[in-house]
């Protein structure tokens, strides 16, 4: 595993690369959506915290319609084709129990990625989404490969 | 199908109509919320076109003096030297206010590409914010604003006080606020700057006396491009990208910000920061810790 380079994603931020890299990041009811391109080895991962922009604050990829949008741009000026990308899906879980009407915001991130992936013709070939426990991930750009945990943490 | 008697085919009819108002309501209201999109699509347009016709002014005016002036300077006589030094400081300022203007539009560049990341290191806070107001003394001087400094942390006689936090966003923060709280103000005032800390949080808080803001007008001031006077003959210059870059910035460190203002009377800006922790949880700084197991799921 040494021989990765290493990047720590978080929350509103986007990576990509061609060269191999270990990404790593923690989520609650955001939501990372790894994208992989098995013919060019291009790797990206998005991690996003709520699901569409309002349209006030700056497009960042804060929000996962912008999120999902700006990963695919980058995958492309990398060099992928949008017809090789596949997607694997993670996070959303909904971990403030205490207040049901918490506004469900993990499955609402969740159904925006489903929603958009679709719209793209990008299959979702895994995932692991919803529950009440957050996740650590590890994203292998070079393989795709995921790595996953749960973890009993708080909000992120 | 099998035949049906009278009473099912009816009962089949009445659902299927039944079914179809549901629809038809349905697409009522898709349609509505379409016509809402529509609206907030064009009103973001217009905005960005205002913005670009807007930062060309910002970027270009500026240029224009500082080439005129720089040109003045070389034709001025020798033993004219003394005009020299008022231009120099005309060119400082107009330089000062373009330098202000890009790093904040490259800022928002960088936030909507998702690439601004914490960048955390133990910060002598009382020093950055000096640095800040001395920054901005000209431009204040030059309004005859006053810049009060409370630095309201008891630390140990003669230590600094350092928090760790990210010091190159603490300082565009602070500049936003300054910046506004200068423009805003009415000439030969005040500008007070407070800080505290409390436990693990910073507060910054920047009070003027000016123009202040309507109840109504502070729900909308963070968004983008948004401002208050955006006409023709508005004799504030700006882009109305500071507060939003703020709010951005202060969202990547954990903060919050805070208006208190009356129309008339002023405003007060609060940012609370919560000091950074060495340590994103489950992570080691250099990350060679094993972070996976054996009972590791793969996707």
């Amino acid at each position: 595993m040494n021989q990765y380079l290493q990047h720590f994603l978080y929350p509103s931020t986007l990576f990509a690369s061609r060269e191999p890299y270990m990404v790593k990041t923690i989520l609650g009811s955001c939501v990372a959506i790894c994208l992989w391109d098995p013919v060019n080895k291009i790797g990206g991962i998005n991690h996003y915290m709520l699901p569409n922009w309002n349209g006030n604050d700056l497009a960042s990829p804060k929000y996962g319609n912008i999120a999902i949008e700006k990963l695919i741009e980058r995958m492309v000026q990398l060099g992928s084709k949008r017809d090789n990308i596949q997607a694997k899906i993670f996070g959303g879980g909904d971990l403030i129990a205490v207040d049901r009407s918490a506004m469900l915001i993990g499955e609402r991130n969740i159904r925006v990625a489903r929603i958009i992936l679709e719209e793209k013709k990008i299959p979702v070939i895994a995932s692991s989404t919803g529950g009440r426990k957050g996740r650590k991930i590890l994203f292998f750009t070079d393989t795709g490969e995921v790595r996953h945990k749960f973890i009993d943490k708080r909000e992120y | 199908m099998t035949n049906l008697s009278d009473r099912q085919l009816l009962k089949e009819l009445k659902d299927r109509l039944q079914e179809r108002t549901k629809y038809e309501h349905e697409i009522k209201v898709l349609s509505q919320e379409l016509q809402v999109v529509t609206t907030r699509f064009k009103e973001s347009e217009a905005l960005k076109s205002h913005f670009i016709s807007n930062i060309s002014n910002e970027i270009v005016n500026p240029f224009t003096s500082i080439l005129g002036l720089s040109k003045s300077i070389l034709a001025v006589e020798k033993n004219d030297w003394k005009k020299v030094v008022s231009m120099v400081a005309l060119i400082h300022s107009e330089a000062f206010n373009l330098d202000f203007q890009l790093k904040n539009i490259f800022v928002a560049a960088k936030i909507e590409a998702g690439e601004v990341t914490p960048n955390i290191a133990k910060v002598n806070v009382r020093n950055i914010i000096q640095t800040m107001i001395e920054s901005f003394g000209l431009v204040a001087r030059k309004m005859g604003i006053e810049i009060e400094f409370n630095f309201d942390i008891a630390y140990g006689f003669g230590k600094n006080f350092y928090f760790k936090t990210d010091s190159e966003k603490i300082k565009l923060i602070m500049s936003n606020m300054l910046n506004n709280a200068l423009k805003y103000s009415y000439k030969d005032s005040k500008v007070i700057i407070t800080v505290t800390a409390d436990e693990d949080f910073l507060t910054i808080s920047v009070q003027d006396f000016g123009t202040g803001i309507s109840e109504k007008n502070q729900k909308i001031i963070f968004e983008r491009f948004k401002r208050l006077d955006s006409g023709i003959n508005s004799i504030n210059r700006g882009h109305g990208l500071g507060l939003s870059i703020t709010k951005a910035l202060l969202d990547v460190m954990g903060g919050s910000i805070e208006i208190d203002s009356k129309k008339g009377e002023g405003s007060t800006f609060t940012v609370r920061i919560p000091e950074a922790k060495n340590v994103v949880d489950g992570f080691s700084g250099e990350g060679n810790d094993i972070f996976f197991d054996d009972d590791d799921e793969i996707f």
